[in-house]
């Protein structure tokens, strides 16, 4: 895999994403300037403002179901500002999107930090997502309560 | 009991504190009656006025953070504010023995 297809598949989640938010109500915006968020997502009627960053991966088959590799900046993970960012993780598999899993910033450096789930390595945090049915498994722990709508944690 | 944690992230113009959803499950659990806030921002000119007022600023994040009930708060050990990026501890400190 090509670090260029990765920066398409990588645009296409992106997109894929912005699309899933247009669809139900919320307005998205790409920031002029790269500083770690993918989306601003904004609800009009009220101006509430969320921030995404987007995940995405190939799949690997597995003896059932498949997993995702995700890399998350330490750096970024540890910048929480008064607007948490949301991370949305999506797996490209047999040519169609997985189920999005989102997870808020602290909720996510919750576990890392406590839970042990993920792997540091130059300062990047590796998440490994496993995906059989309905259930998604990250480093052994379900994931249930955030693998959700779009509409749930916002 | 180990000591409440709080996250202190420098920004470019100020401070974030806030505490991570096990330690807001973990007061909620213990207060039932508290309302643990996400995060509080204050920006460093905002800081250094209150502070020629009021003294130590971190007196007031956390009631406001945690538990804004005095007994409440002197159950709690020890309470520490740690520079989210680094790991230090920038402060510390215990309920039971301060004047909330």
């Amino acid at each position: 895999m090509t670090k260029k297809f990765n920066q398409y598949l990588g645009k296409a989640g992106q997109l894929t994403v912005m699309s899933e938010f247009l669809t139900r109500g919320w307005n998205v915006a790409i920031p002029e300037v790269d500083i770690g968020d993918d989306i601003f997502v904004v609800q009009d009627d009220n101006g509430t403002l969320r921030r995404v960053q987007v995940k995405t991966s190939t799949s690997k088959n597995r003896k059932s179901g498949y997993s995702g590799q995700f890399n998350v900046s330490v750096r970024n993970l540890r910048n929480i500002t008064n607007i948490f960012v949301h991370y949305i993780f999506i797996v490209r598999h047999n040519n169609e999107w997985s189920k999005r899993v989102i997870i808020r910033q602290d909720d996510l450096l919750d576990h890392f930090e406590n839970n042990k789930v993920g792997s540091e390595a130059d300062g990047n945090i590796t998440f490994y997502f496993s995906y059989t049915g309905n259930k998604v498994e990250c480093s052994g722990q379900v994931v249930p309560r955030y693998t959700s709508v779009y509409d749930h944690p916002f | 009991m180990n000591a409440i944690r709080i996250n202190v992230n420098k920004q470019m113009d100020g401070y974030s504190f806030s505490i991570t959803p096990s330690i807001r499950d973990f007061i909620k659990k213990l207060f039932p009656n508290a309302h643990p806030a996400n995060n509080i921002f204050v920006g460093y000119d905002t800081k250094s006025d209150f502070e020629i007022y009021a003294g130590k600023l971190e007196n007031y994040i956390y009631p406001a953070l945690l538990v804004d009930n005095e007994n409440d708060l002197k159950k709690l050990h020890e309470i520490q504010f740690i520079d989210i990026q680094t790991g230090n501890i920038l402060h510390k400190v215990t309920p039971r023995d301060e004047k909330v």
